[in-house]
């Protein structure tokens, strides 16, 4: 067996495995996660840098796999690129069926993720962090969270639907019986939809599609996780031999997918440890062995671009900086519970989508432009779509930076994220004058925090008694399933706001 | 694209609309309304407390003939519990999961094909089942006819309401109409705007779409929605009763322990009985009189019968 099959293996068997706990990341019983479900991210060293550059002591507990990753790099170069990483996984997978490019790229071009890596780097420093954006792991489940799972429950729903409902000769008994094993294990408990689901596949189409050029195009010229490991990777101790191509073969220069291979010898930084090259090697020259510390390769990167990215982080940060607060623009921008502090919570987030996914109310989605131009893809809660659950702290479970803090129960039914107004235009009891109060109804606090008030109202010529809905200020959480369950079409008459919310200590309510 | 003629567009359309309108009728289950019942006849209710919940199932049944009056032998039958709270049994929101487990009990032994439990929760519907001890209550029976299931969100149909005032057509559980027998389980409660949630109340349950909409006239509709999912039984518990901040309560000193279960074949009755536990008339409560008026059951004290 070659290495390669071997690679492949490993390649199959991590992708099911992330896949499993993305099935996972659900509540099933239990109040805790049995499983460590954001474990993708425990073990990414850009979510590791992203939190290192936030305000607030570094995520030790949360984050130290991130660093034996690191570690294990030091040893055996980009294995993780090459036989772990999902995107890897599916490009490598579905760039055979998109048809892989044979563009001689640019070879400079791989310097790209370098600078990238350099731009995220100097930003963070100054306190803005991007990271997220690029990071291929959250780009990974971003995309399976926001439209492929979404799309698959659809689908697969109505396919149910239709056989139930038609009772199709053979089909329909067929699908009633796989059912329940569908219901319980693939399929979400709520059928999921979120905001960004088309623009997130867009993302990953690009990504996709730039396997038409070149072979592992993101991972080769793109990639800020693979420029960080690659940086680790260059004195590796599990290297190749030869290290410089054979005088009499030029095979490996051609075929080496990462552009590893070069006339000047090894690249240990560029290097995706596929491993194909012993298979291909016509000689059968080609062996992987543990060696000394060897001279790595130097990264050729240009002084224009090194100052370029650097320039580029320096300036943007303060740009970023000096637009005005959010909440004083954007009353309804409202984060999860635990969240920290506005700032610190987008130097955290890196936008992984574990959040959004785990939410079981379906309330957390991602802002495009909510949370200010850089706050792409952080999560909002939306409360006319889905609310907070009173029970629930799965949130900040998963969340592998810190972002969200992990609340205890009570701390969580403490924990405001924002309070809830009338729009007494739309009301339906002050507006028209009839009963409804399915606000008063859901209101989960133990005093309800929407509480009524009888009152005589005029309506054309008769006078009603009725009941006129009220929110009583510090019992209120802003968890928002007022807003989800009012009846009124269209945007709600009971909404949440973000006054008053805990994670800001200068309010004067916390 | 070949180009259509005058005619066979004429046709076509006809023909469109021909079809579309036969779909659009299909969905559309008709089920006439239950017949009313012969307005005479004495209407018993039960009423017993006691600190044992099975032995209190037991007696209130057995005042009742036994449950073997409701549910006769290879029966399907559904018991509808309020589960529509992720709280604990203890904060009196949710229908006790040791008077669910009796009731299912009493229907096995009454020699039931199988015994459905469902309620369509106001909260996440697996935190509810959890959280009430009810999906682990009726799961320790440990019986194959017997089964805790979410809500199957294929299994909605829209019916026409033929008697009804408020609302024309609803979508309702199939599972919950098909069912031979129908068994209401509610928790009596404080509610703001029904001023009490009890057996009426409870069939919202049962039905889908937007819930909310019904609470602008909450007594039409409520019987409304009852005349298509008739109750063969209604049980009432009132071990534990919320008598503030309901539904959904959460507040241990908005509980009350009143040991008390009323059973009735007549859900108006029950309801009505049921008032008295808050201090309230019956004749106060508009779902309640709203419900006699339209036949759904009797406040008649003439009529009813204490066993």
């Amino acid at each position: 067996m070659h290495l390669r099959h071997l690679r492949i293996a490993v390649q199959l068997a991590c992708l099911g495995a992330f896949l499993l706990l993305f099935l996972l990341t659900e509540y099933r019983g239990e109040d805790v996660l049995a499983y460590p479900v954001s474990l993708l991210f425990r073990i990414d060293p850009l979510a590791a840098l992203a939190d290192a550059l936030a305000p607030g002591a570094f995520g030790w507990a949360l984050l130290w796999p991130a660093l034996l990753l690191v570690l294990l790099t030091l040893v055996l170069g980009r294995f993780f690129c090459g036989w772990v990483c999902p995107l890897g996984t599916t490009l490598d997978g579905l760039g055979r069926m998109l048809g892989r490019g044979t563009m001689a790229a640019v070879p400079s071009w791989r310097r790209i993720k370098y600078y990238l890596l350099l731009f995220l780097f100097v930003a963070g420093l100054f306190g803005l962090q991007l990271i997220g954006l690029f990071d291929p792991l959250a780009i990974f489940l971003r995309t399976l969270t926001l439209s492929l799972y979404p799309a698959w429950n659809l689908v697969t729903n109505q396919v149910f639907e239709w056989l139930y409902h038609r009772q199709v000769p053979v089909l329909s008994p067929l699908a009633d019986a796989v059912y329940p094993f569908f219901d319980s294990y693939l399929l979400a408990f709520h059928p999921p939809a979120f905001t960004l689901a088309v623009f997130t596949l867009l993302v990953f189409f690009a990504i996709l599609a730039l396997e038409r050029i070149e072979r592992r195009f993101w991972c080769k010229n793109l990639c800020p996780l693979g420029a960080l490991l690659g940086l680790c990777a260059r004195h590796a101790l599990l290297r190749r031999d030869p290290d410089s191509p054979c005088a009499d073969c030029s095979a490996c220069l051609r075929e080496c997918r990462g552009g590893a291979a070069t006339n000047g010898g090894h690249r240990g930084g560029e290097c995706l440890m596929c491993m194909d090259c012993e298979g291909f090697c016509p000689q059968g020259r080609v062996r992987w062995r543990f060696g000394n510390l060897r001279a790595g390769q130097g990264v050729d990167l240009s002084r224009r671009g090194v100052l370029s990215s650097l320039a580029a982080g320096v300036v943007l940060a303060p740009v970023a900086a000096g637009t005005p607060a959010v909440w004083q623009r954007h009353s309804y921008l409202l984060r999860p519970p635990g969240a920290v502090a506005e700032e610190e919570f987008q130097a955290r987030c890196i936008r992984c989508g574990e959040c959004m996914k785990v939410c079981i109310g379906g309330a957390l989605h991602p802002a495009l432009l909510d949370a200010g131009p850089l706050g792409l893809w952080t999560p909002v809660l939306v409360p006319r779509i889905g609310y907070c659950e009173f029970n629930c702290t799965l949130c900040g479970q998963v969340c592998p930076t810190g972002a969200i803090r992990r609340l205890s129960l009570a701390e969580k039914h403490k924990t405001v994220i924002g309070i809830a107004y009338f729009d007494q235009n739309r009301c339906i009891p002050f507006a028209r004058g009839e009963e409804c109060l399915v606000c008063e109804e859901h209101c989960p606090t133990g005093e309800k925090a929407i509480v009524f008030d009888v009152r005589a109202v005029r309506v054309g010529d008769e006078e009603r008694l009725i009941k006129l809905p009220r929110v009583v200020r510090n019992r209120c959480i802003g968890c928002g399933i007022c807003e989800t369950r009012c009846p009124v079409a269209g945007v709600s008459p009971v909404r949440v706001t973000n006054e008053g919310e805990s994670r800001r200590p200068q309010d004067p309510w916390a | 694209m070949t180009c259509l003629d005058r005619r066979a567009f004429v046709r076509q359309s006809l023909q469109g609309a021909l079809a579309a309108s036969a779909f659009g009728t299909l969905p559309v289950l008709d089920l006439l309304a239950l017949p009313a019942r012969a307005a005479s006849a004495p209407v018993a209710v039960a009423v017993r407390k006691g600190g044992d919940i099975a032995q209190l199932v037991a007696d209130t049944l057995g005042a009742l003939g036994g449950m073997g009056r409701f549910v006769r032998r290879g029966e399907t039958v559904v018991v509808k519990p309020n589960i529509g709270w992720d709280r604990t049994p203890e904060q009196a929101a949710n229908t006790d999961p040791l008077v669910v487990r009796a009731v299912v009990e009493h229907c096995l032994e009454a020699g039931a094909r199988s015994v459905q439990v469902f309620d369509r929760s106001a909260n996440d519907a697996r935190r509810c089942y959890v959280n009430s001890g009810i999906e682990a209550a009726v799961n320790g029976l440990k019986s194959e006819r017997v089964r805790v299931e979410h809500m199957d969100r294929r299994a909605y149909r829209d019916i026409a309401i033929e008697k009804g005032e408020e609302l024309t057509t609803w979508p309702f559980y199939l599972p919950a109409i098909e069912a031979d027998r129908f068994i209401n389980l509610p928790i009596a409660k404080h509610h703001g705007l029904s001023t009490l949630t009890l057996g009426l109340k409870n069939i919202m349950g049962v039905i889908g779409g937007n819930r909310g909409v019904l609470h602008r006239r909450l007594p039409e509709s409520l019987a409304d929605i009852n005349t298509v999912v008739h109750s063969d039984l209604t049980l009432i518990d009132a071990v534990r009763i919320l008598v503030a901040n309901g539904p959904q309560g959460g507040r241990l000193e908005d509980v009350r322990q009143t040991d008390t279960l009323i059973a009735s074949a007549d859900i108006v009755a029950a309801d009505a009985e049921a008032c008295a536990l808050f201090g309230h008339k019956p004749t106060d409560i508009e779902m309640i009189t709203e419900a006699a008026r339209r036949g759904l059951g009797t406040l008649d004290p003439a009529r009813i019968e204490r066993v």
